[in-house]
C-alpha cells in the first residue's frame, strides 16, 4: 500500500512538473503575442503592395510568395463589397492574384486598429490559436484619379502559433512558427 | 567694664574667622554639587544623542553610508554607556550596518555588472556597424530599384544569399525564443517590403573569408 502510494506520489510530481512546463512566463507570452501581431502587420503591408498599381509585376509576385508563406495551407480570405450581399471566399493565393487584378487605375489600402479579440489560448495539442481583428479602409479610382468605390470592411483572422524545432549549423533551434488561417468578413460599411 | 571692651576685638576677629571658614566650605561644596549636575547632564544627552543615533540606523531614516554608520556606533561604544537599552540598540544597528554593507556591495556589483554589459553591448554594436548601417540602408531606400542596389552591397557581406538568419524576439535565463528562420536574401527583401529596420545584429559566424555564414538579430 505504501509503495502504490508513493509511486502514486511520484506520477503526481511528474504530472504537476509537466503543466509547470507547458505554462509560458508572461515574458514569453508577450513576445508570441507581440510576433503574431507583427505577422498581421506584415500581411497588412504585403496586401498594400500587391494592391498599389504602382508595385512592378516581378515585385509584386515576389510579394505574393512571401504572403502565401504566412498562411496555413488551405486558408480562405473573405471578400465583401457594399454592391452584394454575399461574402466570397478565396484560397490565399487566388485572393492575392485577383487583387494584383483590381480593376482600377489606383488602389489605396490601409489595416488599422489590429488587435487582439480572443487572446492565444493553448490547445491540447501545444498550439496556441487566437483571433485578431483589423479594419481595413480600400479606396478605388478611375484613370481621372477619382474615388469611384471605397469601403471599410472589419475583417478577423485566426492567428495559430506553434512551436518547432529546426537543425541550423549542427545546433538545434527552438522557434515559435506563427500561421495566419481564414480571414472572415465581419462587416463591410461605406 | 574696660575688660569687656577689651574683649570685642577679639570677639569680632573669632567671628570673622569662622564665618570665613563656614563661608568658603559651603561655596567649595556647591561648586561639587554643580559640576557633579552638569556631567549628570552631559552624560543623559550623551545617551539621549546615542539612542537617537541608533534608532535613525537601525530605522534607516539616515542618508548615511555603513562606513559612517559604523563610525558612529563605534563612537558610542567608546562612551562605555552602562545602559542596558543602548547595549541592545548597539547590537541591532551593528547587524543593520551588516545588513545595508551586503546591500552596498550588492548594489555596486550590479552596476559592476550593467557597466560591463553596455561595454559589451557598444563592442558588439561597433563590431556589427556596418551590418546594422546596410540593414538601414535597405530598409530607407528610395525605391524599388535603390532597395534592390542596396540589397545587393548587403549580400556582400554574405557567403551565400541563402545563409540562415534567426531573429531572437524574447531572452529568458540564457534561453532565446525565435521566430521562423529565414534566409539573408528574404530577410533583406522583408526590410525593402516593410521599409524599417527594427533589429540589431546580436551575433555573426563568419568563414575563413571573413563573410558572415550565420547572422543572428534581435528585437530592438
Amino acid at each position: 500500500m505504501k509503495r502504490i502510494a508513493l509511486v502514486l506520489v511520484i506520477l503526481a510530481a511528474f504530472g504537476v512538473s509537466g503543466a509547470v512546463a507547458q505554462e509560458l512566463s508572461p515574458e514569453r507570452k508577450q513576445a508570441i503575442d507581440s510576433l503574431a501581431l507583427e505577422k498581421v502587420r506584415d500581411l497588412s503591408k504585403y496586401i498594400s503592395i500587391i494592391g498599389s498599381k504602382e508595385t512592378p509585376w516581378s515585385e509584386a509576385n515576389r510579394v505574393i510568395d512571401r504572403a502565401e508563406e504566412l498562411f496555413m495551407q488551405g486558408s480562405e480570405i473573405g471578400v465583401s463589397s457594399l454592391a452584394r450581399p454575399e461574402i466570397s471566399y478565396y484560397t490565399v493565393r487566388k485572393y492575392f492574384e485577383r487583387l494584383m487584378r483590381l480593376n482600377y487605375n489606383k488602389v489605396e489600402i490601409s489595416w488599422y486598429n489590429i488587435e487582439y479579440v480572443s487572446d492565444l489560448q493553448r490547445q491540447p495539442d501545444g498550439t496556441y490559436v487566437g483571433v485578431i481583428t483589423i479594419f481595413q479602409k480600400f479606396k478605388g479610382y478611375d484613370a481621372e484619379g477619382r474615388l469611384v468605390y471605397q469601403d471599410t470592411t472589419k475583417k478577423d483572422i485566426t492567428v495559430y502559433v506553434k512551436r518547432k524545432e529546426t537543425q541550423i549549423g549542427g545546433r538545434l533551434i527552438g522557434f515559435w512558427d506563427v500561421l495566419l488561417g481564414d480571414i472572415r468578413v465581419k462587416e463591410t460599411t461605406k | 567694664m574696660t575688660k569687656f571692651i577689651k574683649l570685642i576685638p577679639k570677639t569680632i576677629m573669632v567671628l570673622l574667622v569662622a564665618s570665613l571658614l563656614v563661608g568658603g566650605a559651603t561655596s567649595c561644596k556647591s561648586k561639587k554639587k554643580l559640576a557633579k549636575e552638569k556631567a549628570a547632564a552631559e552624560y543623559a544627552m550623551k545617551v539621549d544623542n546615542a539612542k537617537k543615533d541608533l534608532t535613525a540606523i537601525i530605522n534607516g531614516s539616515t542618508d548615511w553610508t555603513s562606513d559612517q554608520m559604523a563610525d558612529r556606533i563605534a563612537k558610542i561604544k567608546d562612551y562605555n554607556i552602562q545602559d542596558e537599552e543602548v547595549k541592545g540598540l548597539i547590537k541591532q544597528a551593528e547587524a543593520k550596518v551588516e545588513d545595508v554593507r551586503a546591500a552596498e556591495m550588492r548594489k555596486a556589483e550590479e552596476e559592476r555588472l550593467r557597466r560591463e554589459e553596455e561595454a559589451r553591448i557598444r563592442a558588439k554594436q561597433s563590431e556589427f556597424a556596418v551590418i546594422d548601417n546596410q540593414f538601414e540602408a535597405v530598409a530607407n531606400a528610395n525605391g524599388v530599384d535603390n532597395a534592390n542596389n542596396q540589397i545587393q552591397m548587403a549580400l556582400q557581406y554574405f557567403e551565400t544569399p541563402d545563409i540562415p538568419v534567426l531573429i531572437i524576439i524574447s531572452q529568458n535565463g540564457g534561453f532565446n525564443d525565435y521566430d521562423r528562420p529565414t534566409t539573408i536574401t528574404k530577410f533583406l527583401n522583408y526590410l525593402k517590403d516593410k521599409k524599417v529596420y527594427k533589429y540589431r545584429v546580436e551575433s555573426a559566424k563568419k568563414n575563413g573569408m571573413g563573410k558572415i555564414t550565420e547572422l543572428e538579430l534581435i528585437t530592438k
